[in-house]
């Protein structure tokens, strides 16, 4: 009983962190036998990233000129990421809210890129 | 399964969460907004990606790092980025360090039952600072494959 429900907490840890981590390869000997953070400074860093760093890293090796790249490089991308679409959100909703409107339009998307000069390299690039 | 760099979707789920959390309530984000989103977001990691890569290949690095990605920040113009990141970086460390000193722990635990069975796979933890781009076995399974474009 208790040790059904260790199993499954770990498991659902294992995957937070998997997402979080990148520690290759998976021996996966830490992770799997009964409660997950054991040290004291057990900060549940996988949750400071909320997009998976896997997929941010399979982005970056899209680029043939990218050979390795820090952990930390990737975890820094998928930070800036969030905080980017952070930041588009809120000006699209600007251009929302200009036209009376409380649902964000593609079209208010458009308005930001053309307007703002850090979202010029998103010109073109967008279906 | 040929991934192209547009093909490399974030998750919806995510993506719909930041937002969500980025905006007040009462708010809606239409499906055709929260795709251009998720869009430019995957536009922007090849973006700062790219980026990044040029300022490591100037100091003649092989190895993009954290200081190439906060150059690369500055250089797009996203300065305001750069103290959020800053702070992010500074906890990152901790929590890898406070796992890395949690493992050792663990496998010297280990070790103390089994003997020398734990010694082939100690040697797998020590080397978790670089990302080989190349030709690694790419098994990640992430929990959060919520792809499905509704």
């Amino acid at each position: 009983m208790a040790a059904a429900v260790a199993v499954t907490a770990a498991s659902t840890e294992s995957e937070l962190d998997r997402s979080g981590t990148e520690e290759e390869p998976r021996g996966n000997d830490t992770e799997e036998d009964g409660p997950q953070q054991t040290g004291p400074a057990s900060v549940p860093h996988s949750r400071l990233s909320k997009l998976p760093l896997s997929r941010i890293k399979a982005l970056m090796k899209a680029d043939p000129d990218v050979s390795l790249a820090s952990q930390e490089s990737v975890f820094i991308i998928a930070k800036a990421t969030e905080l980017f679409v952070e930041m588009i959100a809120k000006d699209a909703l600007g251009y929302a809210q200009q036209g009376k409107r409380k649902t964000l339009q593609r079209k208010d998307l458009d308005n930001a890129i053309e307007a703002i000069d850090e979202f010029a390299f998103l010109e073109g690039t967008l279906d | 399964m040929a991934e192209r760099p547009e093909d490399l979707n974030l998750p919806n789920a995510v993506i719909t969460r930041i937002i969500k959390e980025a905006l007040p309530e009462g708010v809606n984000v239409s499906k055709e907004a929260r795709r251009a989103i998720s869009q430019a977001a995957s536009v922007f990691v090849l973006y700062a990606t790219s980026c990044a890569n040029s300022f490591a290949m100037k100091a003649k690095r092989k190895t993009l790092n954290a200081g190439d990605v906060m150059a690369a920040m500055e250089e797009m113009e996203f300065e305001r980025f750069l103290p959020p990141l800053r702070e992010a970086l500074e906890a990152y460390k901790k929590g890898q360090k406070g796992k890395k000193e949690a493992s050792e722990q663990k496998r010297k635990d280990k070790e103390k039952k089994n003997g020398t069975e734990e010694n082939d796979k100690s040697r797998e933890e020590e080397d978790d600072e670089e990302e080989h781009m190349e030709d690694e076995p790419d098994a990640e399974n992430e929990g959060e494959e919520e792809d499905v474009e509704n």
